[in-house]
This record gives C-alpha cells, sequence and structure tokens, in this order.
C-alpha cells in the first residue's frame, strides 16, 4: 500500500515535470510570453524605478523583485488559454494526473522562467554594476518563493474558462499593475504615510521586495521569516481558485 | 462477455440547452461502436463526458467495471482519446509529441523510444521524426494524433471524427489503422456522421439526434432505414413547382418533399427512379435543369427510425445554419 502511494507521487512527480517542460520549450519564443514576461519588468524598471543617484544593490534588490513578479505572473494567463483554444488542454486533462500536479507543473513555467530572468538580472547588477550580496541564500530562498507564488497567481487567471488568451489578458495586466503600485517596490515601505503602508501590506509583492531588501542589501522593514511564510501562503492560496475555476470549466465544457 | 463501457441515464445541460438527455447504452469489450449522428446531436458531448472532460448533469458511467465519477484515475490510464482537432504540439517534432505522451501516460522509460519508434513506422512518420508538426499535412497530423493516442496500449479508444476533411486514401489508411487496433484487442468508441463509415467500421451502432438515441443496432440492420431514406432531387421548368403530386406517385416513391424550386423523391431505389423522372419530364414537354441522387441523410435516417415524417427536418437544421460545409458534401452523390 504504502509502496503503491509512494509509485503514484513519482509518477505525479514526473508528470508535472514533463508538462512544464513542455510548456517551457513551447512558449518560451512566443511573443506574448516575451512582451508581458521578459521585457515588460525592465521596461517597468527603467521607466519608473531607476534613479540617477540609487545604488547598484538598490537596483538589483527592484529589478529582482520586479522579474520575479512579471515574468511569473506572465505564463499562466497566456498559456492555459492558448492551450484550451489549440485544444492541446484536453490531452493534459484525459491524462491520467491530478489536477493537483497538473496546476503545479503549470506554475514551474512561469517560475522557471522567473527564475531564470532573475538570474540574468542579477549577474548583470553583480558583474557590471558591482552590486553586493548580503544574504545569498536568502535571495535564492526569496526568489524561488516568489517565483511560485508569483506563478500560482497567473494560474489564477489563466483558469478563467475561456479559449481566449485576450480575455485574461487584460484584467490579469490591470491586477498585476495594481499589485505593482500599491507595494512597497517603487517607494520605500517606512516612507509611505500609514494608510499607504497598510495598503502595501495587501500586496504580496511588497513582501517579495521586503525580502530582496533583506538579502541583497541587508536590511529591511519586516522580518525575513515573515516575508517568506506570507509568499508561501499566497501561493498556495492562489491555488485554491485555480482548483475552484478549473471544476467549474468541467461543467461548462471549456 | 463483459462490458467496456455502461452508461446510464447520461444527461448534459449546457445552462438551459439540453445537449445529451438521458441517454444508456453499453459498450462489449472487443467491438467496435459507432456513435453516429448529424452535426450538433451530442456526439462530442458524450464523448468528452466518457472520457472526463465534462461533468455530466445526470447518469452515470462505468468504465471497466470503474464508476468515472469515483475512480477517473485508473480509467485514465486505460484509455486512449483521439479528440475532433489534431491536438498536436505543432512546435514539437513527432518524436518530441510522442515522448511528452508517453511520459505523461507513465509508459516505463524503457519501453518509450521503442515504442514510439514502432507506432512511427506503422503510421508511416519515421522519416519526419524530427520535423517540426507545423510542417505536417492535416493527414499526417492526424496520424500523430492516433499514435498518441495509443502509446500506453489503452484497452478502450475514443476517436471523435478521425476521418472528415482527410483525402480518400489517408481516410482509408485510418480505418485500416482502427480495424487493425480492434484486431489486436482494443475496443473502440468511433464518433462520426458517416454513415458509410460506420457500416465499414463497427460492430454495433447508435444513433443519436437532438441528444437522443434513436437505435442501437448492427451496422447490417439499420441498413434497410437507410436505404429507405435516399432520394432523387430534380428541378422542372417551366411551373417546377405544381408537378410535385404527379412526381410523387411514380412508382417507388415514398414521399415527394418540396425542397425550394426543387422536389426530393425519397426512395429505395434511385437508380430506378431517375429514368422514370426523365421520361416524366419528356412526356409533360418540361426540362430537367438539374438532376440528383442523394444518399441518406442522418436527419432523415433519425426520422425514419422514430417513424417521424421524413424530410420535414431539412428546412429546421439549415435555418439553425450550425452546419459545417462537409456535412452536406459528404452524403451528397451527383447522379
Ligand atoms: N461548451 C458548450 N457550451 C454550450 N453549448 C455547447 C457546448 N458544446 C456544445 N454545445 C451545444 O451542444 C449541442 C451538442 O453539441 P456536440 O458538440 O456534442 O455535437 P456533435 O454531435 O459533436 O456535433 P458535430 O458533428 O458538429 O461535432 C450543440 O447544440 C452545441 O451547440
Ligand atoms: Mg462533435
Amino acid at each position: 500500500m504504502r509502496k503503491e502511494w509512494l509509485q503514484r507521487l513519482r509518477d505525479e512527480v514526473a508528470q508535472a515535470w514533463a508538462v512544464a517542460f513542455k510548456d517551457m520549450r513551447v512558449y518560451y519564443l512566443r511573443p506574448g510570453m516575451i512582451m508581458f514576461g521578459f521585457l515588460m519588468p525592465f521596461f517597468m524598471f527603467f521607466s519608473f524605478s531607476v534613479r540617477r543617484e540609487m545604488a547598484a544593490a538598490q537596483g538589483v534588490a527592484r529589478l529582482l523583485a520586479l522579474t520575479v513578479f512579471f515574468t511569473a505572473a506572465a505564463a499562466g494567463p497566456f498559456i492555459i488559454p492558448l492551450e484550451r483554444r489549440l485544444g492541446t488542454y484536453d490531452r493534459l486533462l484525459a491524462a491520467p494526473m491530478s489536477l493537483l500536479s497538473l496546476l503545479l507543473g503549470k506554475a514551474a513555467v512561469g517560475a522557471c522562467f522567473a527564475i531564470g530572468v532573475s538570474a540574468i538580472a542579477l549577474i548583470v547588477g553583480v558583474v557590471a554594476f558591482g552590486a553586493y550580496i548580503a544574504h545569498p541564500w536568502m535571495l535564492v530562498g526569496g526568489v524561488l518563493l516568489g517565483a511560485f507564488s508569483f506563478s500560482a497567481l497567473g494560474l489564477v487567471f489563466g483558469s478563467i474558462p475561456t479559449r481566449n488568451p485576450g480575455d485574461v489578458q487584460m484584467p490579469s495586466t490591470l491586477l498585476r499593475w495594481g499589485l505593482l503600485f500599491i507595494s512597497g517596490v517603487f517607494i520605500p515601505l517606512e516612507e509611505m504615510a500609514p494608510a499607504a503602508r497598510a495598503v502595501a501590506y495587501l500586496s504580496p509583492l511588497t513582501y517579495a521586495q521586503d525580502l530582496m531588501n533583506h538579502a541583497v542589501l541587508g536590511m529591511g522593514l519586516l522580518s525575513p521569516w515573515l516575508d517568506l511564510v506570507v509568499l508561501l501562503f499566497a501561493g498556495i492560496l492562489f491555488l485554491l481558485p485555480s482548483i475552484w475555476m478549473h471544476r467549474r470549466s468541467r461543467r461548462l465544457g471549456y | 462477455m463483459a462490458n467496456a463501457i455502461e452508461v446510464h441515464n447520461l444527461t448534459k445541460y449546457y445552462g438551459d440547452l439540453l445537449a445529451v438527455d438521458h441517454i444508456s447504452f453499453e459498450v462489449r469489450q472487443g467491438e467496435v461502436f459507432g456513435f453516429l449522428g448529424p452535426n450538433g446531436a451530442g456526439k462530442t458531448t458524450t464523448q468528452r463526458m466518457l472520457t472526463t472532460l465534462l461533468e455530466p448533469t445526470e447518469g452515470r458511467i462505468i468504465i471497466w467495471g470503474h464508476d468515472l465519477a469515483r475512480d477517473p484515475y485508473v480509467v485514465k490510464r486505460q484509455m486512449g482519446l483521439v479528440p475532433e482537432e489534431s491536438n498536436v504540439y505543432t512546435e514539437l517534432t513527432a518524436w518530441e509529441n510522442l515522448m511528452f505522451t508517453a511520459t505523461l501516460y507513465r509508459v516505463p522509460r524503457a519501453e518509450r523510444a521503442r515504442r514510439a519508434r514502432e507506432l512511427l513506422e506503422t503510421f508511416g512518420l519515421w522519416e519526419k521524426r524530427d520535423v517540426k508538426v507545423e510542417n505536417f499535412s492535416k493527414g499526417m497530423r492526424r496520424r500523430l494524433s492516433i499514435a498518441m493516442a495509443i502509446i500506453h496500449r489503452p484497452t478502450l479508444l475514443f476517436l471523435d471524427e478521425p476521418t472528415p476533411g482527410l483525402d480518400a486514401q489517408s481516410a482509408r489508411a485510418i480505418r485500416d489503422l482502427i480495424r487493425r487496433l480492434n484486431a489486436e484487442g482494443t475496443t473502440v468508441f468511433l464518433t462520426t456522421h458517416q454513415i458509410e463509415e460506420a457500416n465499414q467500421l463497427c460492430d454495433r451502432v447508435a444513433i443519436i439526434n437532438h441528444g437522443r438515441i434513436a437505435a442501437i443496432d448492427t451496422p447490417e440492420r439499420l441498413k434497410a432505414a437507410f436505404r429507405r431514406v435516399q432520394s432523387v432531387e430534380v428541378a422542372l421548368e417551366p411551373d417546377g413547382q405544381v408537378h410535385g403530386g404527379p412526381l410523387g406517385a411514380l412508382p417507388g416513391v415514398s414521399t415527394a418533399v418540396k425542397m425550394g424550386d426543387k422536389w426530393r423523391l425519397y426512395t429505395e431505389d434511385p437508380s430506378a427512379l431517375l429514368p422514370q423522372v426523365v421520361r416524366y419530364a419528356e412526356s409533360h414537354g418540361l426540362r430537367v435543369v438539374s438532376l440528383s441522387t442523394l444518399g441518406p441523410s442522418l436527419e432523415d435516417v433519425f426520422l425514419e427510425i422514430t417513424g417521424q415524417q421524413v424530410g420535414t427536418v431539412q428546412h429546421e437544421t439549415r435555418e439553425r445554419g450550425t452546419r459545417r460545409a462537409m456535412g452536406e458534401g459528404d452524403r451528397r452523390r451527383r447522379g
């Protein structure tokens, strides 16, 4: 009995990874992905966030938070509706794997993209601008968890019952920008008015930014453990509406 | 013999639209079971429920003895699915498509490559294994899609209209494949709207329309019904409209139905009727503007079997405007 469960678990992990790997190969070069996933964070960084007097390390911390956030959240709303339209999503839904594994596999796509893009941002920051990283391991943990959490957020939009990626691009972009502007990325938390800060706490990006500040600069406003826990719980929480909407799709026939 | 599929009172509403209406049937182990019906009959809806892609509103599905609602995992491992569109990954090569599916269905690692090669060779795709599928023809995609559906050696294979849109040769190749798979022991659930295809392939056929099953029988025994709803369509000038009475009285004609400027004459033997129609036109000094024989249409078969007036439904279907072009093209044989 126990052995059977272990085998099933191994199967599910392999299946989830196969889904993720396949998606990464198929979708990384799609214009939608390049535009919203790979260029957007740099665009946001250079247009809103870069200041002449800013230290290199500070810039790296911001850029990392932005890449993790934008890249990770871009995959879900783009890939799933597209696959539904092409009919390839049925192949995954009909396969002998649990919905949770499928969703985790899909979440891994955005997460891996985000990890890749942040790695590039990090290397450029360190090599070209001589940024110093205070706590490398915290940085690794923060990027991993942030990538997972924001990728799961993207999945929520990908799970909306529709076959048209255009239908979800709009609301998902609006929400991402909303979360971005209320969070502590552009204005440090400690400089915010109390009301603004209270709002900032609603955005998971605030915690990712605070965590990056800890990891890169060695200082932040909140506890890094709190940041980690919030990101983890946000990621798990984001999976719930996705599961619910997948069940709904199965009733509606999408 | 054991049953592969047992369906009890299966029902699906899309909102207010009743797509499948309390149908019950079983598919026996080892048979090719045809699910035959016109466009919009509810075939795809039924197949999607049988393959767990769609949740039934009501009813029970039992596959290989397992209740699908309660125990989908075991059943999913035994099923292969060829959907209506060939849903292959066009950005990947044929080989990569097969490898991905093999992983998804947990084909043992050692067996994957051997099985993929064997399938690609059988399906005539081995030379193209490293070509991206976006460069494949429709027939090649369909074959790959079937190969992907059987890489894990399913005991039950679902195919949703596998041949429309293919040239005659590709369609024949796919029918041969289905026959071969069945001979090797795979139970097949085949959805189609082509009477001829069902005739050629199926051990038993269910005829479905408007979400209801009218009959389940062998093609041989359904043939009588098919024969009765063949027809000859004729347009005469001048004043073709007024000749319905005499045309309907020609020997062998069961019903005459006006279709626009034409008359459709239902008969079991169109070839015997043709010369009579021509003779009638000549003797009344009329010009034959068009004359054609029509094979049985599924709508008509359905009406014939349910004992309704044949020829009344065509208008309704045209108005609905949802027919795909191939439905008409397939059954019309110019005489
Ligand atoms: N997701 C959906 N939402 C609402 N209505 C649907 C949906 N899918 C199908 N329908 C409707 O349900 C009915 C049955 O459709 P279905 O696709 O099962 O027919 P079909 O027999 O497969 O037809 P075809 O030969 O065209 O493939 C049709 O009236 C169709 O318009
Ligand atoms: Mg269909």
